[in-house]
This record gives C-alpha cells, structure tokens and sequence, in this order.
C-alpha cells in the first residue's frame, strides 16, 4: 500500500503538469515558437531513446534516424489508408495508435539491426548502423508507396501533451530500467562484455533489448513528428539527422539522461535561433571565432595533459586561456577585413552545421565523456561542485 | 566469335555486359585509390578515419582551382590543355588534400590518441561535418561546378568491337535518311507560316506527327541493329586515368615493401608499442601515412572529377568516401592489396547493378555488401579472420 502511494501521487501530478504544459503551448499565439517547442520535444525522446542504445548499453549506433524514419513512415502511411476515417474523426485517439504503431515498425526494424550488433562492436557497428540507415532512405526515396523523392503528406495534428507524454515516459523508462537490476545488465554489458557475460549476464538479450526499445521509441517519436509537421520526406531524416542526434547524446554525457535531455534542448533551439543571423556576415567573423577557438582549446588541451593536482592554477590558467581567446577574436575580427577573401559576405544561416561540428570536436577534445559524464544532473552533483557531501556522493556512485 | 549477345536472361541485355564490366574496373581504381587511404590509416592507428571523404573531396577542389588558375575558369579563355596542364592539376589536388590530411592528424586525432576509439571515430565525424558544411560556407557557396572537358588533350576513343551490328538494319535505317530529311523540309517549310512551334495549325501538327513517325521508325531500326553489336569503348583520357592509377600503387608498394620509411609503417601496423621501443618515432611514421593516404585520395579526386567528369560541391566526397571504405572493409581493412580487390569488386557490383536496370539503388549496394561481409567474413576477403580477445 505504502509503496503505491506516492506512485500514483507522481503519475497524477505529472499528468497534471503536462496538461498544464500544453494548454501553455496552445495558448502560444505565434505558430513558429509552437512548432520549435514542439520539434524540441520530439529531439528530447530521440535523444534519450538514443543514449538508451550508445550510453547506457554502450552500443555505438549512429543511424538513429533510420528508426526515426520507419516510424514517420509507419505512421503517415497507415494515416493515409487504413485508418484515414479515425484520423479524421477522432484525431487524439489516432495520434496515440499511430506512435503505437510507428513504434512497432521501428522496433522491427531495431531488431533487424540489432542482430549484427551481435557479432560486431564499436566502429563496425557504427558503420553497420549508418548504412542500414541509409538502405531505409534510399528503399524511401524509391518507392511509389513511400512518396519516393517528394515525401508523404498526412493530417495535421499537433498535440503537445502526447509529444511531452512520450518524452516522459522515454525519460521514466530509461530512468526506471537503470534502478533496477534488469538495468544493471545493461551497465554491465557495456562496461565489459566478455565479463558480464560471465557472470551469467544474457549479453545477445540485453543487447537486442536496448536496440528494440530505443528504436520503438524513436519510432513514435517518429509518428508523431508525422503528424506535427503534417509532411514528411526523405530530406527529414538524412544521415545529418543522425550526427544532430548523436551530438545531443554525446554532449549531454554518454550514459546521462539529464545530460540527453539539456542538451536535446540546447542544441535543438541554438540551431533554429542561428536562422535569424543576418544574411550578410562578413567572413571574417567566422574565420576569426574558428582561429579564437582552436588557440583557447590548443591552451587548454596543453593545461589538461601538463598542469596536475593544482587545482586553483589550472582552473586559472584555464580562465586565461578562455579570456585571450576572446580577446583574439575580437581582435581578429576587427582586423581581418585586410584579406580581401575574408571580406565576402556569407549567409549566416548557413553557419548552424559548422558550428555543431566545431562544439562537437572541441568537447571530443577536452571533455570525451561529455558535459555531465556518466553522472546524473541532480543536487548532490552541485553540492559536490561546491565541495560538500562528497562522501554522500562516492557511496551513491 | 562471342554469341553471348543472342542470350537474355530476364530481359537483361548480355551485349552491354563487357562495356558495363569495364566501366566497373574504371570506377573502380578511383575507389581503390581511396580505399588505400582508409586501409593504411587503419593499419597503423586501428581508426576509421571519416573524414578521408572530405579530404577527397578538397583534392577535387584543388584540381578545379589549379585549372581556374590556368585559365580554364567560367571567364578563361585558354586553349586546349596538355599533358603538363594535366600533370599541373593531379599535383594540385595532391598538395591540398596532402596538407588537409597532414593537418587533421596532426590537431585532430593526435591530441586524443590514448582516449577510447570512440572518440577518435565522434571527432572524425564532426570534421567531416566541419569540412562539409564550414566548406559549403566558404568556397563558392558550395555551388556544384565541374571541371570543363577542355583541360584534357586526350579526346580519342578506343573501340573494341567483339560483334558488329546488324549490317541489315543498319542499311535499312541509312535509307529512311532520305525521307527523315524530306519530311524535316516539308515541316520547316510549314513551320514560317506558322505563329510558333507549339502552337501549329491541323496541317503543320500533320507533319510534325509525320516527321516524328519517321524519325521514330529510323531509331527503332538502329537500336535494333545497335542490340546485336557486343563491343567495348573506352575514351582514352580513362585510359590514362587507369595507367596513372596503376603506377601510383606500384609506386605504393614499392614504398611500403622496399623503402626504410614502409619497413617502420609496417612495423607500427604491426606492433605499435613494440615500434617504438624499437626507435622509430612513431608520430612521423602516423603523419606520413596520413600524407600518403590523402595525396592517394588527392590523385584519385583529380582524375574522377576530370575524365569521369563527376560535378563537384562541398558534400561529394561522402559518396566516393563511404564506397572506398566499404571496398576497404570488403578486401580486409589494414590489407593493402585487399584494398585495390575491393576497390575493384565495388566498382564493378556497382555498375552491374544499375545495368541490371536497378540504377536507383546503386548506392545501396555498397551498404548491403558491407553488412553481408562484417556479418560472414568481418575480416575481409583477404583479412584474417581474428577474434577479439579480452
């Protein structure tokens, strides 16, 4: 009884404070905001239905969009035949069925990938992944059924609650499997494979497992994305897709769910905020920021390897190092216009990718197990940034 | 002689069959040229190397810069090229792609060797995005160009005919030339009264339709005569391409097999720490098989983008790029003629898969290949098959 108690309490409140969220977003007025909200959400689920699969089982998949597609696809295709009456006539209820759906064809598929995952490991997995993906866009690109190049268009049904309600559950759910001892395999697994699996740990099950799950859930997120954007086409689910996606999961910290989910936010938003640059930036900028960016890092790359123990000095020399390279930028950026190469104006706009990519190697850089690392954003993890209740935090790790 | 061109299988046409084997050998020395990149990165660093792609694709833009700088540019107006405008490009694009991958070792995979691959592999994929789209930001707005034919003095076409044509048909064909010509006369003729060629008056649309029936007949005849024929051709300018391909890998073997600089590459990719307790210094031996690799890729990229006459833009290395290092994988990644097979292999399932009129998955054969071998032979062709030990 007691234990079910503030089960129940959670659920209904959470329930409560999603309703809440998304009377929030319907009342936005402006379209566009709604729309970036919304898209966030879908990147939160994909986000942490991928580290399911590359943090907390260790499997490096980089062809999450792949699923992501099946499930799009499921859903606009089923949308449009089968079920065209519901989706028109009780349109919240076909949402729900169609992530459902979306979520089958995608753990189909998971499976199907997840079988190689057997025999291969680490960059060759990888690889396998990013090929099965592309197979699904080009198999999309193809087929009279699937819209071929154009795309398929389907009923528009935006609802927040069921992107949030999704989000949610990805999030309980992974979050809920790493409590239990079902979800300790999974850690084992990915900590040493030939290791756990002596120690009884079904490796082949807990592998494909992480596969089906992750997938079914990009699916939905996938079906419902169908229905949000009301057209879906190949150029939504390019290899791009992938790398955004594996971005947010490795910047957030292989292995962190809080981690997935800022940095699903932050690098959803940073981008499509990037769209309002103006369209006449002098290439000078950008060139400058890159050369700023490479002497800070080279710097504190250099601090990392040399400077140990001293705790003060290289949180110091660290400062320093950020400090002259904006300085150097905005030098630079004064100073390059002498070139007369770098005076040519560029559409800002176009500067999103570059800048994912440079955060991306940077952090590969100076950071590899990414912002939050394996741990988990809470309370403890401040207070241990403030030097209290350390020893409270080693017993809980 | 042949008579393989009277067998179809499946409504396949067998007469093409050697045209479609040769171009598949052609393409495939570009994808081995590549596919040596990726193979001898991975021998000595055990790293996949993603952005080989792109350091291909800056080899092309080094021979197109090189051959605006020559005067070959949209306003140029230079003649003809020659053999040393040619040679001027191969030694462009090697510089730059050269420089590219010597730089990438050094500030991007360099500072994390002792991390897990992992890592290695998400920086090599952010560089790849870095070069792709920070490219398409800088050079020419990532507008697709092409290297113009003019720069290339080998414009001749080496023919093989193994059947001829049907010398029937063909004759048939030759005789409607006099009614195809009178029937364009008496619709030319019609056309001055005319207010505009898609807006013809009943007697002009009758001969229209007229001249299109006979011109239509003509083609039906040749084509048929054209079917029976079994024969090669081949432009001499991929000829060179070949040659040039086949002297850099002699070249290449006779560096790794015979020289004091392969001895060293070959002892790291065989041992790394075993090599440098011997006394070589293994960051020049790494640098220069980045060097070497990415000048392989650099000479690759000239002669594609010039005698396949591929367009290209700041994303045209991906294609190239992912198909080399399926050919890698398929010959046995670390194995240098494992590479070449492979290159080979790939470029020849490639064509034969758009002959047998599936030209819109050509680009998924190569991944379909790459799962079958990692899933029944991970190591390859000529790879050793090794289990991973804890």
């Amino acid at each position: 009884m007691k234990f079910w108690v503030p089960r129940i309490m959670s659920v209904a409140l959470g329930l409560v404070l999603l309703i809440l969220a998304d009377r929030f977003v319907n009342g936005l007025s402006n379209d566009y905001v709604k729309l970036v909200i919304m898209l966030t959400g879908i990147f939160v689920t994909l986000a942490v239905s991928l580290n399911l699969i590359n943090g907390i089982t260790g499997q490096f998949s980089i062809g999450h969009a792949a699923f992501f597609q099946v499930g799009a696809y499921t859903g606009a295709v089923l949308a449009n035949g089968m079920f065209k009456g519901l989706a028109a006539s009780q349109p919240l209820a076909w949402l729900f069925l169609s992530a459902i759906f979306g979520a089958i064809g995608a753990a189909i598929a998971g499976f199907i990938v997840g079988l190689p995952s057997l025999r291969l490991k680490g960059d060759y997995l990888a690889i396998v992944t990013l090929g099965f993906g592309e197979i699904i866009s080009i198999i999309a690109r193809n087929q009279k059924v699937l819209g071929e190049a154009y795309g398929l268009s389907t009923v528009k049904i935006q609802s927040f609650f069921m992107i949030a309600l999704l989000a949610v559950v990805t999030i309980a759910v992974c979050r809920n499997l790493l409590k239990t001892a079902h979800g300790l395999t999974f850690l084992a697994v990915r900590e040493d494979e030939v290791a756990s699996s002596s120690m009884g740990v079904n490796v082949t099950q807990v592998k494909v497992t992480a596969f089906v799950l992750g997938s079914a859930f990009a699916g939905a997120a996938g079906a419902l994305l169908t229905h949000t954007k009301a057209f879906i086409g190949p150029a939504d689910f390019t290899m791009d897709v992938s790398f955004i996606i594996l971005t947010m999961v490795v910047l957030g910290g292989t292995g962190s769910i809080t981690g997935s989910v800022f940095a699903a936010i932050i690098f959803y938003i940073i981008p499509e905020k990037m769209r309002d640059l103006p369209a006449n930036i002098p290439l000078a900028y950008p060139v400058a920021a890159l050369i700023a960016v490479f002497i800070a890092v080279a710097g504190m790359k250099k601090i990392q390897d040399e400077v140990h123990g001293e705790k003060v000095r290289s949180t110091m020399l660290n400062i320093a190092c950020i400090v002259v390279g904006i300085v150097l930028y905005f030098i630079l950026s004064r100073t390059l216009h002498i070139v007369p190469f770098l005076k040519k104006e560029i559409i800002g706009s176009n500067l999103r990718m570059p800048v994912l990519a440079v955060t991306l190697v940077v952090l590969m850089l100076l950071r590899p197990q990414g912002i939050f690392g394996h741990y988990e954003f809470s309370l403890d993890l401040f207070k241990r940034f403030f030097g209290k209740n350390k020893s409270n935090l080693e017993a809980a790790h | 002689m042949l008579d393989i061109a009277t067998l179809t299988l499946a409504g396949i046409d067998l007469g093409t069959l050697p045209q479609q084997l040769i171009n598949g050998i052609l393409l495939g020395a570009i994808y081995a040229l590549i596919a040596l990149g990726y193979t001898m990165v991975y021998g000595v660093l055990k790293l996949i190397n993603f952005a080989h792609g792109e350091v291909f694709m800056l080899g092309s833009y080094g021979a197109l810069f090189t051959a605006w700088a020559l005067g070959y540019g949209p306003n140029g107006n230079a003649t003809q090229g020659s053999v040393v405008t040619l040679l001027l490009m191969l030694l462009g694009a090697m510089a730059l792609s050269g420089m590219m991958g010597l730089l990438i070792e050094r500030f991007a995979y360099r500072p994390i060797r002792n991390h897990p691959r992992i890592a290695s592999l998400i920086t090599a994929i952010g560089l790849s995005l870095l070069l792709q789209y920070g490219g398409q930001v800088v050079l020419l707005e990532g507008k697709k160009q092409s290297i113009p034919d003019k720069v290339s003095p080998f414009t001749g076409k080496l023919e093989v005919q193994f059947r001829k044509p049907d010398a029937k048909l063909l004759e048939d064909a030759k005789n409607l030339d006099a009614q195809v010509a009178s029937a364009q006369a008496a619709f030319d003729e019609q056309l001055k009264f005319e207010k505009g060629i898609y807006d013809l008056s009943p007697k002009g649309e009758q001969l229209g339709n007229a001249l299109d029936k006979v011109k239509k007949e003509q083609k039906q005849k040749q084509d048929e005569a054209q079917k029976d024929a079994v024969g090669i051709q081949v432009p001499h300018g991929k000829l060179i391409m070949l040659t040039v391909t086949l002297v850099l890998m002699l070249m290449l073997r006779h560096l790794v097999m015979k020289t004091r600089m392969g001895r060293a590459m070959r002892a790291v990719s065989h041992d790394f720490n075993a090599a440098s307790l011997m006394g070589i210094n293994i960051n020049t031996v790494i640098s220069f098989t980045f060097l070497l690799g990415s000048v392989l890729a650099g000479a690759g990229a000239m002669m594609y983008s010039t005698f396949q006459g591929a367009p290209i833009d700041t994303f045209s290395g991906m294609a190239p790029g992912v198909k080399a290092f399926v050919a890698a994988v398929l010959g046995g990644i670390g194995n240098i003629p494992g590479a070449v097979l492979g290159g080979l292999l790939m470029g020849v399932a490639e064509n034969l898969v758009s002959w047998a009129g599936y030209s819109s998955y050509r680009d998924a054969i190569a991944f379909v290949i790459l799962i079958a071998v990692l899933l029944f032979r991970p190591g390859g062709i000529l790879g050793s098959n090794k289990v991973e030990k804890v």
